[in-house]
């Protein structure tokens, strides 16, 4: 049962919001949005032949075998993709945006293996090195919040902070 | 009546599937683009749920059920999301035309379809039939919004008597449209849930309550600790324990930019407390803290980390003392973020070992809503369970 990913509905106010542990697709110039981003990874791809994107907001690294997919990054990339490949996206075409992934707080269940946010970013280049998609910008780490924006026709990522306001990747 | 954990996962799912029927209902018949976005399972009383509506000048649409399963749903809206949500259905019309008839009238509209989809979905897990009656719109006029589901949903009819509420927010077309979707069950009707997802481990009501009482003492203390500090006449507004998917707790909140601090606490339980203040509130505290100075940067922080730490020890220490035991408190860290990211990492940390948090969340304010504080705790849910039956009846 996958009550937990919400089912995109057509978009017909050009904005899809894409929650916490969720992904969405757009193939008609919608905009798709997500809030809120600390130690989670947003991963925008982008087909640019066809307009269509997509945009996920991954909280942990990699799933076990029954966890819910869309909250771990390796597992929401390759829905995400399988998704956009449905519509009429190629993987060989694809190009990723990522931001997130910072370290906010030291926090003393951190073990060696780094925080959350810095394997959250190693976990996303790993999984889009596994389909060949090559990261073409990036605004990952530090210690600050994101939310972002994804223009699917475009393909442009605003990403918003709260003290250095919105820049486009 | 028990409650353990499985079955409050029961619950949340249900009412996250429901919501989202509810959400997908209003899609199709207005064609705005309805989203979940956080489901809730609160354990609040009476007054808790009233004094919310009050707040927030809530109007909405009451609809009984009957049958497999009985309680009270109701629609929640701000008077200004009634407004556009009517204007969204019918363009053109003035949504307060004829003394507010119409809006009432699309209103139970909306309602009878999103909280018809709603309950249908309760209906069909627990594999029964469910009866619905016709809506009922309630405005702020009217004294105790939840005056006439007193009867089923709130068994004795106590103002303090507990009881499980469960709180969807939607979003509507770009966030103009926001409302709560709210279900109250009756207490045999929690039972019938409960049998059917099993009980194992299963703890007696009374604890939740017992803790929730807790919670709203440690708020009330904290309330008072910045009022000695600073001066600034506060209140508690509100101050739940509600169960959420961990996803959900972030989401919680909004992108506005908040400032505060963020502490880790240890002992049984241990957890995450945050205190945010929006940026007017910050300024207050800095400037009472910080009389006839300019302060620089620096000092706005250490005095904002200050009043973190009064704030979390009030919240905190009554919970010590209630549990017989002993909660250390980290150096509080100084935020000054995006809301939903400042407590984004808090929640994942937690997300590493559990799917559902018991989220904590007090609300601390002025009368003329000057200041406001927000206090969120997310307590390891393993833990809480043995602080929870550390205050069970028998224990």
């Amino acid at each position: 049962m996958q009550v937990y990913t919400t089912d995109t509905p057509a978009a017909r106010s050009g904005r899809i919001k894409v929650g916490i542990a969720d992904f969405a697709v757009s193939s008609d110039e919608s905009t798709l949005t997500t809030s809120g981003l600390g130690s989670c990874i947003g991963v925008a791809l982008y087909d640019p032949e066809t307009g269509i994107s997509g945009l996920a907001h991954a909280m942990l690294p990699n799933a076990d075998d029954d966890s819910e997919p869309a909250k771990f990054v390796d597992t929401s990339v390759e829905l995400l993709l399988e998704e956009m490949r449905a519509v009429g996206a190629d993987t060989d075409r694809i190009v990723a945006k990522i931001a997130g992934g910072s370290t906010m707080f030291d926090f003393t269940s951190a073990d060696g293996d780094g925080s959350i946010g810095d394997r959250n970013v190693a976990a996303t280049r790993t999984a889009l090195a596994g389909f060949g998609i090559d990261v073409v910008a990036e605004d990952v780490g530090g210690s600050h919040g994101r939310s972002l924006e994804l223009e699917s026709e475009t393909g442009d990522l605003r990403v918003r902070s709260a003290k250095s306001g919105t820049h486009v990747l | 009546m028990n409650l353990d954990v499985r079955s409050l996962r029961t619950f949340s799912r249900l009412a996250h599937s429901g919501a989202e029927k509810a959400a997908g209902s209003l899609t199709t018949l207005a064609g705005i683009d309805t989203y979940v976005n956080v489901t809730k399972v609160e354990l609040g009383t009476k007054s808790d749920v009233e004094s919310e509506f009050a707040e927030r000048d809530l109007v909405s649409v009451h609809i009984g059920f009957s049958g497999g399963l009985d309680g009270h749903t109701v629609l929640a809206f701000s008077p200004e999301s009634a407004e556009r949500l009517v204007d969204a259905l019918m363009p053109g019309i003035d949504a307060t035309d004829a003394e507010g008839e119409l809006a009432e009238s699309s209103l139970k509209e909306v309602a009878n379809i999103m909280l018809g989809g709603f309950i249908d979905g309760w209906a069909d897990y627990l594999d029964t039939t469910v009866d619905i009656t016709t809506p009922t719109y309630v405005d702020d006029e009217n004294d105790g919004p939840l005056d006439h589901i007193e009867a089923e949903g709130f068994e004795n009819g106590g103002d303090d008597e507990h009881v499980l509420v469960f709180r969807n927010q939607l979003e509507a077309a770009d966030n103009a449209i926001e409302f709560d979707l709210y279900m109250v069950p009756t207490a045999s009707s929690i039972g019938t849930i409960v049998e059917a997802s099993g009980d194992d481990g299963a703890l007696p009501v009374e604890s939740f309550a017992a803790f929730s009482e807790m919670i709203n003492d440690g708020a009330n203390q904290a309330s008072e600790d910045i009022t000695a500090m600073t001066g600034i006449d506060t209140t508690v507004e509100v101050s739940r324990l509600s169960f959420v998917p961990i996803e959900g707790v972030p989401m919680s909140l909004t992108d506005a930019v908040r400032r505060g601090v963020v502490l880790e606490f240890s002992g049984t339980p241990s957890g995450y407390i945050a205190i945010l203040f929006d940026e007017p509130s910050a300024e207050n505290i800095a400037s009472s803290l910080l009389p006839g100075m300019e302060g620089d940067e620096a000092m706005r922080q250490s005095a904002i980390q200050e009043i973190g730490n009064i704030t979390t020890s009030g919240f905190l220490d009554g919970w010590a003392n209630a549990l017989e035991t002993t909660i250390d408190i980290s150096p509080p860290k100084h935020v000054h973020d995006i809301g939903s990211a400042i407590i984004d990492p808090l929640a994942t940390d937690l997300a590493q070992s559990q799917e559902y948090a018991f989220l904590i969340d007090s609300t601390i304010r002025t009368d003329d809503d000057e200041f406001t504080c927000d206090i969120y705790a997310l307590p390891d849910e393993t833990e809480l369970r043995k602080a929870l039956k550390q205050l069970s009846p028998a224990a």
